[in-house]
Formats: structure tokens, sequence, C-alpha cells
């Protein structure tokens, strides 16, 4: 299920972040240019091919856990929505 | 004469830097803000051999850039020209993303020294460091350190000492970003280097050039940069084309690639350990069934520590105002200037000591929550609480400041900062007031005991509390869908993994929060007391209705009991005062919520800071130095009102501001002084209005009208 999301872009082809389930491991391959923030998640080390595990989800909705360059991450779904994702193989669902 | 250094301590947020900076310092340490901005500056001096220290804890940042006001204030710092050494504390742990930074610091060529924090984690982490390529790399010497004890700083002592000696000759770091776009940085620094800018020619033009080419925003503001900007788009049109960058964020893609060369070569690991634990955790703390509960009696456990645990100390505190007034009064000849004797026993002692009464309730709140904030719960707390905040237009950052908002207002506002998004933190500023502040509580515990039976006193209480909490999350609602609509900023927030925090760290944060609210004590409720006592005094009545004296005499004379008779004179003697015609002057239009004249007084009291409100109606039911647990205050009250009228007093208080120093620091924090009396006229409002409906219902209803 999409939802939506902040920028035009989202539903074009490729899995996004927000999609994933929690445990499965992906790996970066862009972000979506009109994403808000872009340069506050490549401060963190979101950026093209770096490695994610999806960790949680939070109990009331909207925030995402991520671990990335091994340290845990909360950002939004609307955010994560714009983060474009390979899965990784054999990661579990 | 004592050399001087300035040192700056910079790092990633959650990287320990605190605790290095607690345990340099101790508590050598000056708390203020940086001008113009929110931003808590902190710096501490300490010696070293026959130098004197500055050392400076920059905010934890991740980057150099300027997404936050932290790493605007964290550019202009380190711009300047009168840093001596960069300390870079980095979380050896995770070596690669905290070298994030230190790449961006490097590029500064100030002299620098790394403190690879945490090695002790590292260790049994398995991770092994080669630290003489990684001097080499950075051209900085590196020393590894445990943050959290005073022992693991030592060696970080020692190495500056060494590092200080030999300023003149810090190496050059070998950081290059790749062949093209080495010679784009070259290409613009060039051009900068033309210009001869004055301001900035301690730091190598390589530093703007990069910055010009991520299009930093705080690079971009420099004025005399502007020249170059044109040769700053030909080289990023240049960069993208030849390598089909679509991304504005390159340059960060490159230097997370020239680390992740850097590390492959310096770092050799052999098992994952450490996280495992905390990862055990929050498998239950964050648990989408567990967490919230959890939460919820995490809270609880905080507020019962807060004010079952400091209810001993205040007993103690009271008994030494009250021994100290005496001792005063003693020594003080009732002859010698008896205004200014009478001032100041029973204005000031007792004014102030009414304050005073509080520290160990600030003082046990700031350290559950320094205990829950440097444990690492509190983000946890704000993933759980987002979905929840979200829906009432906060976020889980909000969280946190509210929380603090039970404890007082004031410093709340202040831990707003946290909050990056400009919309969010105006919202949770003006609904901070609504969370029931530690002023409050006294007029609570002077009123819920004498009212309400002793099974409905918790019950009470935690109505008065949950009463605040629905009032500011509704009210943030409705400002989010009518002032403030909109996008709101991107939100991102590290949950760092669990640490014991350290024991030091913990009192310093609480001294700290008690050392604020002292000053608030000293200084606007000093002078409050002392207006209050002389509007409470003034002018003296000398004639009464009834000769009082005579009757008194007459009374004492057969052996009778003459306290209603002085409690009588008392009133009509405060009936005449300036307070006493204030209260009568709007009597009318506080009536219909149920307050007399003498609530009336008292509330306006309670304007400057509300634990005045306690001592207020000490004064004015002839009670003497009043506080919270006198008994003869309760029964006066219990005589003269009915729990409704007390329950709208205590509605009231909860509604309206917390103090002047609360309007204050709203303006200081939305820079308006507009803002902050639209606050203050909205909250008066509000409570009137709510207090109001109260009392009009109840009294229909016949609710609270009889004691229970």
């Amino acid at each position: 299920m999409r939802k939506e999301c902040c920028c035009n872009h989202c539903n074009s082809a490729g899995t996004s972040l927000a999609e994933l389930p929690i445990g499965a491991k992906a790996t970066i391959v862009g972000i979506l240019p009109k994403s808000r923030g872009r340069k506050k998640l490549a401060d963190v080390g979101i950026v093209p091919g770096t490695e994610l595990l999806i960790e949680a989800h939070a109990p009331f909705g909207g925030l995402i856990r991520v671990k990335v360059m091994e340290t845990s991450m909360a950002l939004h779904k609307d955010e994560a929505a714009c983060i474009m994702i390979e899965k990784a193989e054999g990661s579990n669902e | 004469m004592n050399k001087k250094f300035r040192i700056a301590l910079a790092g990633n947020p959650n990287c320990g830097k605190t605790c290095i900076f607690n345990a340099l310092t101790g508590a050598r340490q000056h708390v203020g803000n940086y001008p113009g901005v929110t931003v808590e500056s902190k710096s501490g001096s300490f010696q070293l051999n026959d130098m004197e220290i500055e050392l400076i804890d920059l905010p934890g940042v991740y980057s150099l850039s300027s997404s936050s006001p932290e790493e605007a204030v964290v550019f202009e710092e380190l711009t300047k020209k009168d840093i001596d050494l960069i300390v870079n504390v980095v979380d050896s742990t995770i070596l690669q993303r905290s070298l994030y930074l230190t790449t961006q610091l490097a590029e500064l060529h100030i002299p620098m020294l790394l403190a690879f924090n945490m090695s002790d984690d590292a260790r049994k982490k398995g991770l092994k460091f080669d630290i003489p390529k990684l001097e080499t790399y950075f051209g900085s010497p590196i020393v590894q350190t445990v943050g959290n004890t005073s022992r693991g700083v030592q060696s970080l002592k020692e190495k500056m000492i060494d590092t200080l000696a030999k300023l003149d000759d810090h190496g050059m770091p070998m950081l290059s970003y790749g062949a093209d776009f080495d010679d784009a940085i070259n290409a613009v620094a060039e051009k900068i280097d033309a210009l001869n800018i004055e301001e900035y020619s301690h730091i190598p033009s390589r530093f703007f050039a990069i910055k010009l080419l991520e299009k930093d925003s705080s690079a971009m503001k420099i004025e005399s940069m502007k020249p170059v900007w044109e040769e700053v788009d030909v080289q990023i049109l240049h960069l993208k084309n030849k390598h089909a960058i679509v991304a504005d964020t390159f340059m960060a893609d490159r230097r997370y690639a020239m680390l992740s060369g850097a590390c492959r070569n310096a770092i050799s690991f052999s098992q994952e350990k450490r996280r495992e634990i905390s990862d055990q955790i929050d498998k239950i703390v964050t648990n989408k069934f567990l967490g919230f509960p959890l939460f919820l009696a995490i809270m609880y456990a905080t507020f019962w520590f807060t004010f079952i645990c400091a209810d001993p100390l205040m007993g103690y505190i009271e008994d030494f105002f009250g021994w100290f007034g005496g001792v005063v009064g003693n020594i003080w000849n009732p002859e010698t200037l008896p205004f200014l004797r009478s001032m100041v026993i029973d204005g000031i002692i007792a004014g102030v000591g009414g304050v005073i009464v509080f520290l160990p309730n600030i003082l046990f709140l700031f350290f559950a929550i320094a205990i829950l904030e440097e444990s690492g719960y509190m983000s946890r707390a704000a993933f759980i609480m987002d979905g929840i905040m979200r829906k009432f237009g906060l976020q889980g950052k909000s969280f946190v400041p509210l929380v603090f908002g039970f404890g007082c207002t004031v410093p709340a506002i202040m831990a707003t900062r946290t909050i990056e998004s400009e919309r969010d933190r105006k919202i949770t500023i003006m609904v901070l007031p609504f969370m029931s502040c530690g002023a409050r509580l006294p007029i609570y515990a002077l009123i819920i005991p004498a009212f309400f039976a002793k099974q409905y006193q918790a019950f009470t209480m935690w109505v008065i509390y949950i009463i605040g909490v629905l009032v500011a999350l509704i009210a943030a609602r409705i400002m989010k869908s009518t002032l403030f609509k909109g996008d709101g900023e991107v939100y991102l927030m590290e949950l760092p993994p669990y640490r014991m925090p350290s024991f030091k760290s913990l009192m310093l944060h609480m001294w700290d929060r008690g050392r604020m609210y002292l000053q608030k004590a000293g200084t606007i409720i000093l002078l409050t007391s002392i207006v209050l006592y002389i509007c409470n005094t003034y002018p003296e009545k000398k004639e009464f209705s009834v000769d009082y004296d005579k009757k008194i005499t007459e009374v004492q004379k057969a052996g009778g009991n003459t306290a209603a008779l002085e409690n009588a004179q008392l009133s009509e003697k405060l009936e005449y005062t300036i307070s006493g015609r204030i209260g009568k002057t709007l009597e009318p239009f506080f009536a219909p919520i149920g307050f007399d004249w003498k609530i009336t007084t008292a509330t306006i009291g309670a304007l400057a800071a509300k634990e005045v409100f306690v001592a207020q109606m000490g004064i004015l039911y002839a009670e003497g130095e009043a506080d919270e647990e006198s008994e003869g205050l309760r029964q006066q009250l219990v005589k003269n009102y009915t729990p409704l009228q007390a329950f709208c007093i205590m509605l009231f208080c909860l509604l309206s501001i917390p103090c002047l120093a609360t309007l204050a620091i709203i303006k200081r924090e939305l820079n308006s002084w507009k803002m902050a009396f639209v606050e203050a006229g909205a909250l008066f409002a509000l409570a009137y209005v709510a207090t109001l409906i109260v009392y009009q219902l109840g009294t229909v209803l016949q609710i609270g009208t009889k004691l229970l």
C-alpha cells in the first residue's frame, strides 16, 4: 500500500523503505530528488549504497526505526517513502 | 603568567562528549545561550599543568553544514579565529559514521586532536584500529578514551599537553574526494584565494570551496564570497554531467566513499557483540504492545520518586526557615527600624523560604529526567509517543519538553530547542504552560488535603494533571490546523544504545537545573515578595470598627481565648491595604468564577509566580508564614470555601500563565513580545472561561458545594 508522500515521484517504479517489513535488509539505490531533507539524511549516512536494516515500527505508527551505519535512526514514513531501496537477497520477510 | 588556550569540543550527538566535558571541567561550567539563536552554549575551564584552558562544549552535530541551528552555531564558532585546538570526540564503536564530521573538521585545518571515545566498548566489540595510519590520514593525533570515568580522560589530558606544545606543526590531512572532484574544489578554491578575504584568512579556501559546492547555507551566507558563486555553479554542472549525478548531495556521497576507503585499511574487527544487549532491551521497551504501558509506568515511577522521596527534605527546609526567621527576629531589636525588620522576616525570609522549599522537588525531578536522558530512554519515549503526539499536531520530540513542563515551565521551554522544526517548536512552547508545573504543586498540596478525603486526594491530583495534559493536546491540535498549517520539517532522531549514566553527569545536570531555579527564586521571587509585602501591609489601618485592643485586653483579663478577635482585627487591616483594595475592586469580576476578594488578591500575587499564592493566602488569613503544610491555613480555607471553589482555584491556577519568568522566557524563545502577551492573554481568557463554566455548572448541579 502506498501512502501519500511529500513528492510527486513516489509512484515511480521501485520499492521504497516505507514498504519493507521488520527485519528486512536493503541497500539504498536512490533518494527521490524532491524529498525534503535530503541533506539531513545524507549527513547521517542515508546515501545510495548504504545498507539498511528495518528494526521496528513505532507502536502508534508514523515512525520507522532503521539501522544505518550501525546506528538506530527513527524517521517518518513520509521520508521513508522517498528512499528507494533494493531488497537484499535472503533477508527475512 | 599562565598560558591561555581555547579548546573546542566537537562531536556527534550521543558520542559521550558531555561526559568528557564534565570529567575535564567538573563544576567549573558556565551555561548560557548563543546570541540570536536558541542553542545552549556551554563552556568551562580547567588547569592543565601551567596552562589555563577554556573548553567550549559545542552542540552535538552530525555534520558541519547548516541543516539545524546547532550546526550553524558550530560552523560559526569554528570559523572564528580564536580556537586554538579542536578536540573531536568520536564514538569509536561506530567509527565510519563518526568520522564523517571529522573529515569536515580536518578541512578547517585548525589543530585537532581526535579522542576515540568508548574505546572499551570498541575493544569488546572486537574492533582494532591502525592508529598511526589514521593519524596520518587526518593529520591529527589520536587518543583512546573512556569518557564515563575520570580515569579514562587522563590519557586525553596528557595528549592535550603534547598537542598544545606543538600547535604550529600539526599535520596536513590527506583527504581526497577523487580526481575530478578535487579539480573542481581546487578551481573554486583558487577563486576564493583571489578574493583575499581577511576574516577567513586562517582557514584554507579549500574548506569553503567544498562547502560552496555543497551549497551549504552557512557558507552561502558569507557575503564576501558571492563573487565565486558563478564558478561554483559551473563546476557543479560540469561534475553532474561528467558523473551522471542527479543528487545535490554528491559531496556527501564522495565523503562516505572516501571514508570507507580509509576505514577498510585501518579498521579490522572480529565479531559484533556490543549492541546485542541494547537491542534485546529494545525488543521489550519499544514493543508494540508493551512499549506504551511500560512508558506510563516509568513516568509514574518518575513522579513517585520526585514527590514522595523529596517530601522529608522539604520538611527540613521549612523547619530551617522557620528557625532562621525566629533567630533574626530575636537578634533584631523590634524597636530599631521596625518597618525593615518585619519586611525582612515576614516578607523576604518567609517569601524566599516558601520558594526554596521546592528545591528538593526540582532536584529530584531533574535527577530522574537526567537518568532517562542519559540512559537513552528519552529517545525511545519519543519514538513510542510520536504516533500519538503527531495526531495532536506535535511530534515525538515535543514529548520530552512537555514532561519537563511538569517540573518547571521555564527550563521546559528551553528544552524545546531539541525540536528542529520551527513550527512544532512554537506549538510546543505555546501549550507548555498547561503542563502543571512544580510551582503549582503547593497550591494543590495545600488545598487537596484540606478539602478532599484521603482516598480521593491522589485521584484529585491526577485529575488536575490530566486536565492540563488534555488541554495542552487539544490546543496543539487546534493551532496546528489554524495558525500553523502546512508541512513540517523532516524528522530524524537517533536512538543511541543504552548506557549506564555516570553519577557525576547526573549530579551536574541536577545542579545546573537547581541553580537555574534558585536564580529565579533569588531575583524575581525575592522582588515580588517585597512588593507583595508592601502591598499587603500598607496603608496601615489605625481606626477599626470595633476597639479590638480594648476588647482583647478585656478577654485576656477574663482568661478567655483572643485568637478570633486578633484574626478579625488582622483581616480588617488587610482589607484596608493596597492588596485588599485591588482584590475588592476586582471582586465583582471574579465572583462568577467563585473567587472572593482574598482569592482574587492571592491570584494577582500569583501572577508573579504561582507558588506565591500559598504565601499570599497565608498572609490574608493572618496565619503568618504559611506554606502548603500549614494546618491553620487549611482550617481557615475549609471554614470559608466549598470544595467546588477549591477546585476552581486549582483549575484557574492550572490554566493561567505560571509566572512572569515564563512570560519572559516565551518572549526570548519566540523572540517577540507580542507573542508572549498574546499567549498570556489567551491563557487568562481560557482559564477564566473554563473556571466560569465549572463553577456555574457545579453550583447549579450542587456538586462539591459541601464537604465530602
